[in-house]
């Protein structure tokens, strides 16, 4: 999944941006609000988190003007503003949550899933994928009780697709929603993962959970509900 | 009006004392001019003897008792004028000739009287000394002068009538305009006018302006400490959030220490710094309609918390108005809602009305109620109990309930949790008028 984070204080942007990275969070970072908009409108973003008070553009009028422009991804307010006047503006601009600095990171992290979960139609972080159990807020792939060891990168392919079921996802779309903007893709790679979580789901090759529509992209072929 | 009464007094003493000083020239002079009427008419002889044609034109000197009385006295005898017929005169006194003397009436006395004495010049070159007193009685002139007297006393009593009435009037229309003015500050006091309007009168205009200057000073000031209260809020917040970044979930006894003193740093900006500028209440803030903030809120928590399906309920009365800031209303509520919406599991309401409906700012109550797991009594305590540190808090509630009792305090209301009949805490506020 890639998070656009719109904040201006450079040393909240280190220490959150290692902290999202690591839970396996593609990362844009702007650090004003019109370069912000312009990742926003560009860039395939799957959840912005804006900062009220940036330079160039406030973060509202960041909001509205996505808004504006069809842009519905959902959008987490983080700012330092925590009264409920700002709090209730954000949410009429747009916004679909809100969080006041200073933050527990686990506290951003929980909203960030739900608000994604949430913008995929499901109500729990519990999803079940045929006889799997994906579980977005711990990050874990379970078959019953047993716990199916996912790399970084396979766990990121294995959760968009999850979140996108009935949907043919090409290799682009994967690689631009798991990698960075400036980051050095290669869309062989995501051949490589799928195949890797193809036979971590399926060692017998009796589920075909993953189906290639050849010249198109992927499909799950598990039944996906929450 | 005293004034005016002496004032118009001294102006009838001065005018009737001029009048009789009037009065009395005048009268001097004609008598004077009887002296020489008289004189016309007497024919002296060598021996002294004198006689006066009595055929003389005015009728005063002819008419006995008329008032008007002329005495000719000298050596050979003495002469009364027909008028004086039958009538008591005071025995004449000679005088030196050349000398004039005018004599008021004396105590007891009834005649005003003008002596003239002159030297007749004979043919021969003797001179004869004669006396002549011309008398006229004191009540003509005291008639004249009454006369005078009660006209100038009741035209000086409807003057001061008439200026009394002038100055009714004037100090009506006068104060017209500043009965305007009361109207108008108890306006903008009570919150239904910002400023004083446009149109008095010249006098006033300064006046209205400085007010209204005032008033917006007031809110200028007002919005630059909380702009700089706030502006220190937020400054202080993004370093924490670094902070709070940088702080792993399960650290060791370093970190949890860490981590509580970064809690209670942001439970004190939080209920202190950020309420330092919103609680600063202005006696004078517009009214704000209730019902429309509350929806915002309402609204705004639905999407929030929108995996819960919550069902709220708003039960207001009519046209109610927060007499106080908006945003105190807004993190009233909302802090209050949140937590409802958090711990509710499908049903919040709210209930609100008038505090004081007699007073001109009445104040209001709300009641936040849901279906939740509700409070323990002695959590409640420890909710409301001042002076308790952050870490020592409930978690959960903790926060936003600490910050609705610093804005509550700031109002001079209270804060009540008892539990709802819908199963979950019910959080009530009453703020009283201002």
């Amino acid at each position: 999944m890639r998070i656009l984070l719109i904040e201006d204080d450079e040393r909240l942007v280190e220490s959150l941006g290692a902290r999202l990275r690591e839970a396996g969070y593609a990362l844009d970072v702007s650090t004003d609000g019109i370069e912000g908009l312009y990742a926003g409108e560009e860039f395939p973003v799957d959840l912005a988190i804006v900062d009220l008070g940036l330079p160039g553009l406030n973060g509202l009028e960041v909001i509205r003007r996505l808004r504006q422009r069809g842009r519905d991804f959902p959008i987490l307010i983080l700012t330092a503003r925590s009264g409920w006047q700002d709090k209730v503006e954000g949410l009429e601009a747009g916004a679909d949550d809100y969080l006041t600095k200073p933050f527990q990171v686990e506290e951003l992290m929980a909203r960030i899933n739900a608000l994604l979960r949430r913008a995929s139609g499901h109500a729990r972080p519990q999803i079940s994928l045929g006889p799997f159990l994906v579980d977005l807020s711990a990050q874990r792939l379970l078959r019953g009780d047993t716990e199916i060891e996912l790399t970084g990168y396979e766990y990121k392919v294995l959760e968009y697709l999850v979140l996108h079921p009935d949907t043919v996802v090409t290799r682009s779309e994967l690689s631009e929603h798991i990698y960075e903007e400036d980051a050095d893709r290669d869309s062989n790679v995501i051949e490589v993962f799928i195949g890797r979580l193809r036979r971590k789901l399926d060692p017998d090759g009796s589920l075909n959970p993953i189906e290639t529509l050849r010249g198109r992209g992927y499909r799950l072929a598990l039944a996906v509900t929450s | 009006m005293p004034v005016l009464v002496l004032a118009l007094g001294l102006v009838g003493l001065a005018v009737s004392s001029a009048n009789h000083r009037g009065a009395l020239s005048a009268l001097e002079l004609r008598m004077q001019s009887y002296v020489y009427t008289v004189l016309a008419a007497m024919e002296v002889d060598p021996s002294g003897a004198f006689e006066v044609a009595s055929d003389f034109a005015d009728p005063l000197l002819l008419q006995p008792g008329s008032g008007l009385y002329v005495q000719v006295s000298g050596s050979g005898g003495e002469w009364r004028s027909p008028s004086a017929l039958g009538v008591d005169l005071p025995a004449p006194r000679p005088v030196s000739a050349g000398i004039s003397e005018f004599l008021e009436p004396a105590a007891g006395g009834a005649y005003f009287i003008y002596r003239y004495g002159i030297g007749w010049q004979q043919e021969e070159g003797g001179i004869t000394p004669f006396t002549v007193s011309v008398l006229v009685h004191g009540d003509e002139i005291r008639q004249q002068t009454g006369a005078f007297r009660k006209g100038l006393w009741q035209s000086l009593a409807l003057a001061g009538v008439i200026l009394v009435l002038a100055q009714v009037l004037t100090v009506f229309v006068v104060l017209r305009p500043l009965r305007r003015v009361e109207q108008d500050v108890a306006r903008v006091e009570s919150g239904r006018a910002e400023r004083l309007p446009e149109g008095y009168p010249p006098e006033l205009e300064p006046l209205a302006r400085n007010v209204n200057r005032l008033l917006e000073t007031e809110k200028s000031n007002q919005q630059r400490i909380r702009h700089a209260l706030d502006s220190l809020a937020h400054s202080l917040k993004t370093p924490m959030a670094v902070l709070q970044a940088g702080l792993p979930l399960h650290g060791g006894k370093a970190e949890r220490s860490m981590q509580n003193a970064l809690d209670e740093m942001q439970h004190l900006v939080a209920t202190r710094l950020e309420r330092a500028g919103g609680s600063a209440r202005r006696t004078l803030a517009a009214p704000v309609p209730v019902k429309h903030h509350l929806e915002r809120i309402v609204e705004s928590l639905h999407k929030v918390h929108s995996h819960k399906m919550i069902g709220c309920e708003l039960k207001l009365e009519p046209d109610l108005q927060f007499f106080g800031e908006e945003r105190d209303l807004l993190e009233l509520a909302g802090n209050l809602l949140d937590n409802a919406f958090k711990y509710g599991s499908e049903n919040v309401a709210v209930s609100g009305g008038v505090n004081g409906a007699d007073r001109a700012r009445p104040g209001i109550w709300l009641r936040v109620e849901d279906d939740g797991p509700g409070m323990p009594p002695e959590r409640r305590d420890a909710l409301l109990q001042r002076g308790v540190r952050g870490d020592e808090r409930v978690e959960g509630h903790g926060l936003g309930l600490a910050i609705v009792q610093e804005l509550v305090d700031a109002y001079g209301g209270e804060v009540t949790i008892e539990n709802s009949a819908m199963g979950g805490a019910a959080v009530e506020v009453r703020l009283p008028p201002s």
